[in-house]
C-alpha cells in the first residue's frame, strides 16, 4: 500500500533571481545564456556555491530525442498474452513445466505450462506480431520498437520498479525523470520541468518515489498532477487578487526574500523558494492552459478514447501528457493504478480490462505526436517492472489463473526519440521465461536512452560527499546499437 | 509487496576505516564484505548449498564443492572462485555482479596467500559465524563516558558538548561561529522546543533582561527551563517520537483506511510523558511491555493501569488490513508483524532487523534466525493462528463500580420502556375502538380478531377486511396521524428512558496489545520470508551480535511470575540495560538531530555498517553516558544541548569554514532549517491570533472539500455529495498533532509541506521545495482566511497603520522592520489599496457597505505575503 505525499519540484533560475520581473524569456534567449554544458562537476567543494536550476542545457551529444512521457504499467504486464508469442508452447499446455523456475507466491506455484489463450497476428508493415488484447497498438507496429529481451533479475516489484526507474536496487535514488531534468532543464519556464500524471487509484507501488529526486537538488523533483480536477490545487487567484493586486503582491513578497536572501547569499533552498514562486505564478495561466482539455477538438479526444467510459480517464491523461511536451516540459510520467498489472490470478478477466484502459490511448499518443511532428523528437515508452511466468498459479479454475513474476525475461516498447520504428529486439527461450538474445538490462535500457538525448550515462554525474555518482551507477551499461534508428 | 520507507538518504560509506591498517589484505577485513553481499546466500547460508560449495570460512574454500577447491593461493587465475566472478559467470544475477574495485580486491586477496587473520572456526552453528571484525563495529560496543578533552579557549565551553565539538573544529583549525542575536535564538528556541513562535511581549522582555543580567547564561537557562515546563513543550516533541513510532489515525494497509477511534490515547501518552519527563527506559518499557507490568484485574483496570495498556499502542501502530476484507489473511497478519518489527527496530533498536526477514542480512551479523527469534518476543501477542482482529483487541475502560451502575441505570430505563409499551398498547387499543364504533356492528367481531392478529397470521377474511376498512389499521407507526397528542405523549416517555441511558457512565476503550494467559503460540523460521514455507521452530531472543558482546539478561521462553510470557518484558529490560549499547546511543542521536538539523550519525536508524559512521563518536557516547546516568531524563539533554555555545550559533557565511567543511558536520555553525509541516500550520495559527490550545482528547476530523482536497471538518454526506458544512466549534484551529492523521486522508497543508506518509513509520522527513507549497500559500482558502484574522488581529490592537506593521513583524518574524522595511511596507499597502479600491467588491457604498475596505484587505495581502516570505518558513 502506497499513500504518500505529494512531492513537487519547482525550478530555480539564475536569471530568474536577478531580476524580480516575471518574463516569459524566450527559448532561444535562454539557450543562448545557458552555453554550459553538462560536464562533472569540480570534485573539490565548490567555493562559488553552485546555483542548481532547470535552464535548458545543451548535451554534449547530438540528442534526437529532447523529451520524453514514460507510460507506466504497474506491476508486469503479461508479455506472454500481449508482445511475446510462443506458438511451440500450444502442445505442452497444461503439462509440466522442464525446467526451474523462481516464484515469488510459493504457496499458490504450479510447475503447469500456461499458454497463452489469446491469439497473436503480425501487424503493420513490419508484420511485428501482436496479440488481440492490443489491437490498438497493433496499428502503431510500425512506430514501435518492440524489446522482447529486457532483464532486471530481481524478483519483486519494488526493487525491479527501481532498477527501472532509478538505475539500482536500492532506495533513495534520483529517478529517471531527475537526471534527465538535472542534465537537461526545461524548455518551459512556466511549467515543471518533470510531470508525473497519477493515477485515481492508489499511487503505484513505491509512491512518490517513482517521481523522487533522491540526493539530486529538489527542483528535480517530479511535480504530481491530480488525477481529477482540479488537476494542481490553488490554481486559480481568489477573485480580488487575480492580475495587477497579486502581481503587486508577489513583486513585494520577492523583496522580502531578496532582503532575507542578502543575509544568507549561499542558501540554494532560499534560492529554490524565490523561484518556486516565480514558477507558481507563471503555472497559473501556463498549466491552467495546458491542463485545459476543452481546447482539443472533438475528433482529438475520441482519438485518445475519451468519448468511452473505459479508455476516457486514461485518455485523458495521455492526452495532457502530449499537451505538456508541446509546451516544453521534459519529461511525463503517466501512471496506472497500484498493481493493475500484477496478474496473480483471475488473468483471464483482469489483463483484458487493463489493456483495454491502455491500448487505445497509448497508441493514439504515439499516433497525435506522429501527426504533430514531435514524435522524432520525443520518446514514448510503454513498459512496467516486469513480466510474467509461463506457468500457471492460482490453479483453482479458469476464472481464478494468473501467473507469477518473472523478471528474467520480459516485454517492453519504444517509440520515437531515435529508437528504430517497426523493430523486433532481442527473444526469450521457448519458453518465454529467460531472456536469451540481446538482452537488454535496466542498465542497457538507461545507457541506450541517455544516449539519445546526447548524453552518456558515465558522463552525466552529480557530485555528492566527493563522490561522483550517475544513474547507471557502474553498472555495465552499454549503447545498444540494435535499438536505434 | 515491499513498501517504501519514508525518503532516506543512505550515504553509502566504504568501510575503509574499519579495514586494518596493514597492506596485506586478510579474509575477515577485506572480503568477506564483498561475498557475504553477493555469494553467501546460495553458497553457505540456505539449507541447500549450491554445488556443495561453501564460501563462509576460507578453510571451506580450500574444501571446495562439486568442482574441486575454490582457491589457490597465490594463483588466481587457478581459483574458481576468481574465475568465475571475474568471468562474470556468478552471481548468476547479473544485477548483483560485483564491481570491479572488489574483484580486485579478491585477486589480491588470493596473491597474497588467501590468508585470515586468525584461525577459523571448526564448524558454523545455527547463527553462523560472526567475526571479531563485525565484533567490532563502533555501535555494538559498550557506552563508555569518554574523558572531555581540552579546548584551547576554554571561555567558548559552556559544557562538555562545546568541549568535543571544539576540539574537532580546532583541529581543523576553525572554530564556533559567533551567538546568534537574542531575538534570533528565542524564536529558535520557541520553535525547537514548542513548535510555537514567541509573543512579542516574551521577546521583548528576554531582550531587555538579557541586556541588565550581569550572567546572560542565567537568564538564558532560566528560559530554556521555563520552555521544558510549558505544556506545549510535549506536544511538539510528540510529532518527533510519533513519526518514528508511525503514528496514525487509521489502519491503512488498503484504501479502506478504516479510522481508528481510539488510537489518540496513545498520542497523549506519549505528550504526557514527554511533558513529565518521564524516564525514557520507563517509557520504552511501557510501550513495549505496559500490558505485562498490569496489576490490577483486567475488568476493573486502575487509571495507572490503564494507561500501561495504552502504552502498548505502540505495538498497535503498523498499517494493519486484518479487520477488514483483504485476498490473503494470512499474508495481511504477518504483514502487520513484520511492520511491527520494522518500526520497533527502527525507533529502538538501531539496525536494519528487517532485512533478515527472507535472508541473512546482506551487511550486518544479523541472520535469518535472529530475526525469527526477535520475532518470537512478539509472537505471543500477534499470534497468527489465535489473531485478534483490531474490534477485537480494544479493552474497556469500564470498572466494576462502573459497570454496576451502568446496570442499575438499564434496569431504571428497562422499567420506563414496560411502562411506555403499555401506554402505547393502551393508546392503539382505544384509538382502535374509537375507529370502530364509526362502523357498523356486524363487522366488530371480526375486526377485534383481525386486530388481536399479528398482520402476519390474518387470515384471508380479515385482511379483505381491513383492505376495506384501511382506518382500523392503527398501530404504533400510524397512531399519531389519529392522535397526534398521544404519539407526542409516547415519544415524550421514550425520550425520558434515552435519558436515562445516557447518565450511564460513557464506556472508552484502550487500543492495547494483550497476550492471551496460558497461550504460548510456537515461531518458525520462514524459508525466504514466506508464511507458507515454516522450518525449524525457534526460541525468542535478542540479537545474537550483541549478546556475544555485551552481557546482557536473556530473553527466556517464558517465566512463571507473569500471566504473560514476560518476553517483551524481558527484552524492554535488556534493551535499557546499561550495557546495550544501541539503544542510549540512537536517542540521544536522534534528540541531537532535532535540535541541530543534523545528527551525529546521519543514519538515525541505521547505527549498522552501512549507516553512517558518527562524526563525533566520543561526543555521543558522552552523550549517551550521561542520559542513562541521569536516569534517562530526556530533558536533561535538552538543556546540556540548549545550553550549550555551539546550539546558540548563528548561521556562518565563512568561505573557510565552507570550504573545510562543506556539510558543516563539525557544527560550526547554525543551520537553516524550514519549520515542519506542523509547525507552519501550528504558527500561522498562533500569528493569526486563532490558536486554540485545547489539549488532549479524540482527534479533530478531517474530509475532503468540494474539490476532493482534505482539510479539517467532520463529513456531512448527503446522497453521495457533501452537505451543508458543519460548525467545528473552534475544533479547526487546534494544533496539527491533534488533527486525525488518517493515512488516506493527510491534511493539504501538512502534506504540501512534507507530513510523511506513515507506512509503516518515519525516521527522517524530508523538506521540499515545491511550486504546489507557492501555490498554496498564494491562493488557498486556508492562507486566505488566516490572513485576513491576521488583519483583523492587528487592527484590533492598534488603528495605526505605522504599528499595524511593527506588530506583524514582531508577531512573524520576532523582531522590528528596519526603517526602510517599514517605507517598504507602506508602500505597498498604499499601492495595494488603491488597486482594490478599483475593484467593484470593496467601492464604498452605503446601501451595501463592502465586508473588507480596500485598506483592510490590502493589510490581510500585506499579512499573507509574510506568511509566505522565506524568513517565517524558516528558522535561523
Amino acid at each position: 500500500m502506497n499513500m504518500q505525499t505529494t512531492r513537487c519540484t519547482a525550478g530555480s533560475r539564475r536569471h530568474f533571481l536577478a531580476s524580480g520581473a516575471i518574463n516569459m524569456g524566450s527559448l532561444a534567449l535562454a539557450w543562448l545564456m545557458n552555453q554550459d554544458r553538462v560536464t562533472a562537476e569540480v570534485k573539490k567543494p565548490d567555493l562559488q556555491q553552485r546555483v542548481y536550476d532547470t535552464t535548458p542545457k545543451i548535451p554534449p551529444g547530438e540528442p534526437k530525442a529532447r523529451a520524453m512521457i514514460s507510460l507506466w504499467m504497474q506491476g508486469g504486464p503479461s508479455h506472454h498474452d500481449m508482445f511475446d508469442p510462443k506458438p511451440e508452447m500450444a502442445k505442452y499446455d497444461g503439462k509440466e513445466f522442464p525446467g526451474e523456475l523462481k516464484y515469488d507466491n510459493a504457496a499458490q506455484a504450479s510447475s503447469k505450462v500456461f499458454h497463452s489463450p489469446w491469439k497473436f497476428q503480425p501487424r503493420g508493415q513490419s508484420g511485428m506480431e501482436l496479440s488481440e488484447l492490443i489491437p490498438h497498438t497493433g496499428s502503431i507496429a510500425d512506430d514501435i520498437c518492440l524489446i522482447r529481451s529486457m532483464q532486471t533479475n530481481v524478483n519483486n516489484h519494488g526493487q525491479s520498479i527501481r532498477a527501472l526507474q532509478s538505475g539500482r536496487t536500492v532506495e533513495g535514488r534520483p529517478s529517471l525523470g531527475s537526471w534527465l531534468t538535472y542534465g537537461l532543464g526545461s524548455e518551459s519556464d512556466s511549467l515543471p520541468a518533470f510531470m508525473s500524471l497519477i493515477d485515481p487509484g492508489q499511487l503505484p507501488v513505491l509512491g512518490v518515489d517513482n517521481w523522487s529526486n533522491g540526493w539530486l537538488p529538489s527542483i528535480y523533483q517530479g511535480t504530481v498532477v491530480r488525477p481529477k480536477e482540479p488537476r494542481i490545487l490553488d490554481l486559480t487567484p481568489p477573485t480580488h487578487l487575480k492580475g495587477k493586486a497579486q502581481r503587486r503582491a508577489l513583486e513585494y513578497l520577492e523583496q522580502l526574500n531578496a532582503n532575507h536572501l542578502a543575509e544568507y547569499p549561499g542558501s540554494t533552498d532560499l534560492q529554490a523558494r524565490i523561484a518556486s514562486y516565480q514558477l507558481a505564478a507563471r503555472m497559473q495561466t501556463a498549466a491552467t492552459e495546458a491542463l485545459d482539455l476543452s481546447q482539443e477538438s472533438r475528433k482529438t479526444q475520441e482519438m485518445y478514447g475519451m468519448h468511452e467510459k473505459a479508455t476516457a480517464e486514461y485518455g485523458s491523461r495521455c492526452l495532457i501528457a502530449r499537451r505538456l511536451i508541446e509546451r516544453g516540459v521534459r519529461f511525463v510520467q503517466v501512471y496506472t493504478a497500484n498493481q493493475l498489472w500484477d496478474s496473480h490470478g483471475s488473468i483471464m478477466s483482469r489483463l483484458p480490462a487493463a489493456c483495454k484502459k491502455v491500448d487505445r490511448p497509448s497508441a493514439a499518443l504515439v499516433q497525435d505526436l506522429k501527426q504533430r511532428g514531435l514524435l522524432d523528437t520525443t520518446v514514448v515508452h510503454w513498459g512496467g517492472e516486469m513480466g510474467r511466468l509461463p506457468v500457471v498459479q492460482n490453479d483453482a479454475g479458469r476464472s481464478k489463473i494468473g501467473r507469477d513474476h518473472n523478471t528474467y525475461g520480459f516485454s517492453m516498447w519504444l517509440a520515437g526519440g531515435g529508437f528504430k520504428a517497426g523493430h523486433v529486439h532481442g527473444q526469450t527461450d521457448e519458453w518465454g521465461h529467460k531472456a536469451v538474445d540481446d538482452v537488454v538490462n535496466h542498465y542497457d535500457y538507461h545507457a541506450t536512452l541517455l544516449h539519445l538525448f546526447g548524453l552518456e550515462h558515465d558522463q552525466l554525474v552529480f557530485n555528492r560527499s566527493n563522490r561522483d555518482q550517475t544513474l547507471t551507477d557502474g553498472q555495465p551499461g552499454k549503447v545498444i546499437d540494435g535499438l536505434l534508428a | 509487496m515491499p513498501r517504501p520507507a519514508c525518503f532516506l538518504i543512505v550515504a553509502v560509506i566504504l568501510s575503509a576505516s574499519l579495514r586494518a591498517e596493514s597492506p596485506k589484505l586478510r579474509f575477515e577485513t577485506d572480503v568477506r564484505g564483498i561475498l557475504r553481499a553477493h555469494c553467501f546466500q546460495c553458497h553457505g547460508e540456505e539449507s541447500e548449498v549450491r554445488a556443495n560449495l561453501d564460501l563462509r570460512l576460507v578453510r571451506f574454500m580450500h574444501k571446495g564443492g562439486d568442482s574441486g577447491a575454490a582457491i589457490v593461493p597465490g594463483k588466481p587465475d587457478d581459483s574458481l572462485l576468481y574465475q568465475r566472478l571475474r568471468d562474470g559467470e556468478m552471481p548468476p544475477d547479473e544485477s548483483k555482479r560485483i564491481s570491479d574495485e572488489e574483484l580486485n580486491t579478491i585477486r589480491d586477496w588470493i596473491v597474497s596467500g588467501a590468508e585470515t587473520v586468525r584461525d577459523e572456526p571448526d564448524r558454523l552453528g545455527a547463527d553462523g559465524y560472526i567475526t571479531e571484525e563485525e565484533k567490532s563495529h563502533w555501535s555494538l560496543q559498550a557506552i563508555r563516558r569518554p574523558a572531555v578533552p581540552e579546548v584551547d579557549d576554554p571561555t567558548q565551553v559552556a559544557n562538555p558538548i562545546d568541549a568535543f565539538l571544539l576540539r574537532r573544529l580546532q583541529d581543523q583549525g576553525l572554530g564556533f561561529s559567533p551567538p546568534a542575536s537574542p531575538r534570533k535564538l528565542l524564536r529558535r528556541l520557541s520553535l525547537d522546543l514548542l513548535g510555537l513562535p514567541p509573543t512579542p511581549e516574551s521577546v521583548e522582555r528576554f531582550v531587555t533582561d538579557l541586556a541588565v543580567a550581569e550572567r546572560p547564561e542565567s537568564i538564558w537557562s532560566a528560559t530554556v527551563d521555563n520552555l521544558l515546563q510549558s505544556p506545549h513543550h510535549g506536544e511538539r516533541w510528540a510529532r518527533h517520537w510519533l513519526d518514528v513510532a508511525g503514528y496514525a489515525d487509521s489502519e491503512g494497509y488498503n484504501d479502506v483506511d478504516t479510522e481508528r477511534r481510539d488510537a489518540w490515547r496513545y498520542r497523549d501518552y506519549v505528550i504526557h510523558s514527554l511533558n513529565t519527563d518521564m524516564a525514557f527506559d520507563q517509557f520504552i518499557t511501557e510501550q513495549l511491555a505496559g500490558d505485562e507490568l498490569v496489576q490490577s484485574p483486567r475488568d476493573n483496570l486502575s487509571d495507572e493501569d490503564a494507561q500501561l495498556l495504552v502504552a502498548t499502542g505502540f505495538l498497535r501502530m503498523a498499517p494493519d488490513g486484518t479487520g477488514g476484507a483483504v485476498a490473503d489473511k494470512l499474508q495481511a497478519r504477518n504483514d502487520t508483524i513484520a511492520d511491527t518489527i520494522r518500526i520497533v527496530s527502527s525507533s529502538l533498536l538501531g539496525l536494519t532487523v528487517g532485512c533478515a526477514q527472507c535472508h541473512d542480512h546482506r551487511y550486518d551479523p544479523i541472520t535469518q534466525t535472529d530475526y525469527y527469534r526477535f520475532r518470537a518476543i512478539f509472537q505471543p501477542a500477534f499470534d497468527p493462528e489465535n489473531w485478534k482482529a483490531p474490534a477485537t483487541r480494544r479493552v474497556s475502560l469500564h470498572t466494576q463500580a462502573d459497570r454496576a451502575l451502568a446496570e442499575k441505570i438499564e434496569g431504571e430505563a428497562k422499567k420506563l420502556d414496560a411502562e411506555r409499551d403499555l401506554k402505547q398498547s393502551e393508546l392503539i387499543n382505544s384509538t382502535f375502538e374509537k375507529q370502530l364504533q364509526k362502523l357498523p356492528e356486524a363487522i366488530h367481531e371480526l375486526a377485534h380478531a383481525a386486530h388481536a392478529t399479528t398482520a402476519g397470521k390474518r387470515t384471508p377474511e380479515q385482511k379483505e377486511l381491513l383492505r376495506k376498512h384501511p382506518n382500523l389499521n392503527v398501530t404504533s407507526k400510524s397512531l399519531y396521524l389519529y392522535d397526534r397528542k398521544a404519539a407526542d405523549q409516547l415519544k415524550a416517555m421514550a425520550a425520558k428512558a434515552a435519558q436515562m441511558r445516557a447518565t450511564k457512565p460513557k464506556q472508552e476503550f484502550v487500543r492495547a496489545l494483550t497476550e492471551t494467559p496460558g497461550r504460548i503460540p510456537a515461531t518458525h523460521l520462514f524459508f525466504r520470508g514466506n508464511p507458507d514455507q515454516p522450518r525449524q521452530e525457534l526460541q525468542p531472543g535478542g540479537l545474537s551480535v550483541v549478546s556475544f558482546i555485551s552481557d546482557l539478561p536473556a530473553i527466556p521462553g517464558e517465566v512463571t511470575d507473569l500471566s504473560t510470557s514476560g518476553r517483551r518484558l524481558a527484552l524492554a529490560k535488556r534493551l535499557t540495560h546499561p550495557n546495550y549499547p544501541l539503544t542510549a546511543r540512537v536517542i540521544v542521536n536522534r534528540v541531537w538531530r532535532h535540535h541541530f538539523g543534523r545528527g551525529l550519525v546521519e543514519t538515525p536508524s541505521d547505527f549498522g555498517v552501512q549507516g553512517q559512521l558518527p562524526s563525533h563518536p566520543e561526543l555521543l557516547d558522552w552523550l549517551a553516558a550521561e542520559f542513562m546516568d541521569r536516569e534517562w531524563s530526556l530533558k536533561h539533554v535538552h538543556r546540556l544541548i540548549l545550553n550549550s555555545r555551539a546550539w546558540q550559533q548563528s548561521i556562518a557565511d565563512n568561505q573557510r569554514s565552507r570550504q573545510l567543511d562543506p556539510d558543516n558536520a563539525l557544527f560550526g555553525s547554525a543551520r537553516l532549517q524550514r519549520l515542519d509541516a506542523e509547525i507552519v500550520r501550528d504558527c500561522i495559527l498562533a500569528i493569526s491570533g486563532r490558536l486554540n490550545t485545547k489539549a488532549f482528547g479524540p482527534a479533530v476530523p478531517v474530509m475532503a472539500d468540494r474539490v476532493g482536497r482534505f482539510v479539517i471538518g467532520k463529513e456531512n454526506m448527503d446522497a453521495g455529495r457533501p452537505g451543508s458544512v458543519i460548525d467545528m466549534k473552534g475544533e479547526q484551529y487546534r494544533r496539527s498533532i491533534y488533527i486525525q492523521m488518517r493515512r488516506s486522508r493527510p491534511l493539504a497543508v501538512l502534506e504540501a509541506f512534507d507530513q510523511p506518509p506513515m507506512t509503516p513509520n518515519c525516521d527522517k522527513r524530508n523538506a521540499s521545495t515545491a511550486s504546489t507549497q507557492s501555490l498554496l500559500m498564494m491562493n488557498s482558502e486556508l492562507l486566505l482566511t488566516f490572513s485576513r484574522h491576521f488583519a483583523d488581529r492587528l487592527t484590533q490592537i492598534t488603528p495605526d497603520e505605522s504599528e499595524q506593521i511593527d506588530t506583524a513583524w514582531q508577531l512573524v518574524y520576532c523582531r522590528n522592520p528596519k526603517p526602510l522595511e517599514r517605507e517598504a511596507a507602506v508602500r505597498f499597502l498604499e499601492d495595494q489599496r488603491s488597486i482594490l479600491e478599483g475593484q467593484v467588491a470593496y467601492r464604498p457604498d452605503p446601501k451595501k457597505p463592502p465586508v473588507r475596505t480596500a485598506k483592510h484587505e490590502a493589510l490581510a495581502v500585506m499579512c499573507q505575503m509574510l506568511l509566505g516570505s522565506n524568513e517565517f518558513l524558516y528558522v535561523d
